[in-house]
């Protein structure tokens, strides 16, 4: 037999060969599909290093100087306070509390009429289609639609980011809600209370945890997308990045307004994770990342 | 004269119309009666409550609470004490019990959460009577079985319904907490006139509370009497029953 037919014969043979193949074909056809070729990366390290040149280092007076263009415009005497980094980042934690707060009260009766515990499966498939479709848009399209609609500015940032929680946050709690036990529902069931107070005194409650710790999720997850949705005008510390790269491509500055979003996004997280820690299933387990793990990639698998 | 409460006539349960797990089920139960119900594990006793409670649709006959069909019953006539009680997890005792009134809370009282003083009053003597004064506050995770079947029978002393159905109740308790759990039991029907189905698989025990009891043997609920409950009989006879 010659070399071709053996491979063969081994590739029928085990599994994980025939799926390295399937990967390495379609990782070919890909790249002939998307035409990559790379040329482009010839000028890759030149205008790297032009890069690195106007980043480092960051320009950290966005953190000290006041923002006389800040938008709403900034009443405190204190320059810090109206820095471009502060008057941000704040703009940007409002968006997302409001956008938090408003998307779980429009999600909660939606995931109820989407639990198929609680409401008949036709409803159920209505809802559901409602908060894919929500979900299926990105934020930041979401804020664009809405920026050209009530213009630029902290409203568009809310709305859109209320419309994108409303359908992600939704689907979380519906599976949260068919999580509950059939029991109690059934005692309700028995007892002849309509759907809307199982719900409420039912099913909401014991599946309560995880709705909290689910909200304080997303409260993050705002955080995070908050700042992308400010490059398209809808407010939040992206709108003074905006400000910055167009047109005067000031990365030393930009690469400042990263560096405290990245610290507040950090510090959101191990608040949130510490305030959901007590929401969680007693014998939940959850892995407390370390400092050092969230500075660099960590090499644990578990 | 004691009042028919639940009629079974010819009702077939289960969820294959082909297969029913009870075959033509009849029963007849009064006012302040307490059933009990045995039978291998499997054979469908669940479902039997279930269907009694108006949660599984009936393949045939029928079965009427009070003459009408019981998924039409009053609002709160009829209890549940599922298998695994049904507790509303991470929450108190008190909410736990206080939902036993939720069916004669009005619309504003449920909608704002104001439960009134007469509900508030009936949670907390159901509380004492199954004596868990002393917990009314602490979750339902942190008790013990014992103690989450009181609050599950606490929830059904304020729903005070006119009908109870119990599934196995009583299941892995041990003796002396059995016994309180039956003498609240048999003191909801003789005191309030509420007829109860209960399912145990313990039947000597059973035999010492209950007014009838029945086995659900093939797909037949049987009538057993005096002699089917003597040990000759053989059917299982389990300690702790006295």
């Amino acid at each position: 037999m010659n070399i071709i037919g053996r491979v063969f014969q081994i590739i029928e043979k085990r599994a994980m060969p025939k799926l390295l193949l399937l990967i390495a074909t379609l990782s070919i056809i890909s790249i002939f599909h998307l035409q990559i070729t790379f040329a482009n990366l010839g000028n890759a390290l030149s205008n790297l290093s032009i890069l690195g040149h106007e980043t480092f280092p960051p320009d950290f007076s966005v953190v000290t100087k006041r923002a006389s263009w800040a938008h709403p415009p900034c009443e405190s005497s204190t320059d810090w306070i109206c820095s471009p980094a502060v008057v941000g980042m704040v703009q940007t934690l409002e968006i997302a509390f409001l956008s938090t707060i408003l998307g779980t009260i429009f999600s909660l009766p939606l995931a109820v009429m989407s639990a198929t515990n609680l409401s008949p499966q036709w409803m159920a498939q209505i809802t559901r289609s409602v908060l894919a479709a929500l979900r299926v848009v990105p934020s930041l399209i979401w804020a664009l639609i809405f920026v050209i609609i009530v213009g630029i500015g902290p409203l568009a940032g809310v709305i859109a980011m209320t419309l994108y929680t409303v359908g992600y946050l939704g689907k979380l709690q519906y599976e949260a809600l068919e999580g509950v036990s059939r029991e109690p529902l059934e005692v309700a069931r028995a007892m002849g209370l309509p759907t809307w107070q199982i719900a409420r005194y039912f099913a909401i409650p014991a599946a309560g945890n995880s709705l909290i710790s689910q909200m304080l999720f997303m409260f993050e997850y705002n955080v995070r997308h908050g700042s992308v949705i400010g490059l398209v005008g809808a407010g939040g510390i992206g709108w003074y990045m905006q400000y910055y790269l167009d047109p005067f491509k000031m990365y030393d500055k930009v690469l400042a307004l990263i560096i405290v979003m990245y610290c507040s996004v950090i510090t959101i997280d191990q608040l949130s994770l510490r305030v959901r820690k007590r929401f969680i299933e007693e014998d939940e387990r959850i892995r407390r990342p370390k400092w050092k793990n969230l500075l660099l990639p960590s090499d644990e698998t578990t | 004269m004691r009042k028919t409460i639940l009629k079974a006539h010819t009702a077939d349960i289960g969820f294959q119309k082909e297969e029913p797990l009870v075959r033509g089920l009849d029963l007849s139960l009064n006012q302040g009666e307490i059933f009990g119900v045995i039978g291998r594990s499997g054979l469908g006793k669940t479902t039997l409550i279930r269907t009694i409670a108006g949660l599984v649709p009936l393949l045939s006959g029928e079965i009427s609470f009070q003459g009408i069909p019981v998924n039409s019953a009053t609002r709160g006539s009829i209890g549940l004490i599922p298998q695994r009680l049904g507790l509303v997890s991470h929450q108190s005792v008190g909410y736990n019990v206080l939902m036993g009134a939720l069916p004669r809370a009005n619309l504003f009282q449920t909608v704002f959460s104001l439960p009134s003083r007469e509900m508030r009053d009936a949670t907390r003597e159901a509380i004492r009577s199954v004596g868990l004064s002393d917990k009314s506050l602490e979750s339902v995770n942190r008790l013990s079985g014992g103690e989450q079947r009181r609050v599950a029978i606490a929830r059904a002393m304020v729903q005070s319904p006119q009908l109870l159905l119990a599934d196995e109740c009583l299941g892995e308790l041990d003796a002396v907490t059995a016994r309180e759990i039956i003498h609240l039991l048999r003191e909801i029907a003789d005191s309030h006139g509420v007829g109860i189905i209960i399912v145990d698989h313990n039947p000597a025990r059973a035999s010492t509370f209950c007014d009838s009891m029945f086995e659900l043997r093939g797909s037949r609920l049987l009538t057993l009497n005096e002699d089917d409950m003597s040990p000759q009989s053989g059917l299982p006879q389990v300690e702790g029953a006295q």
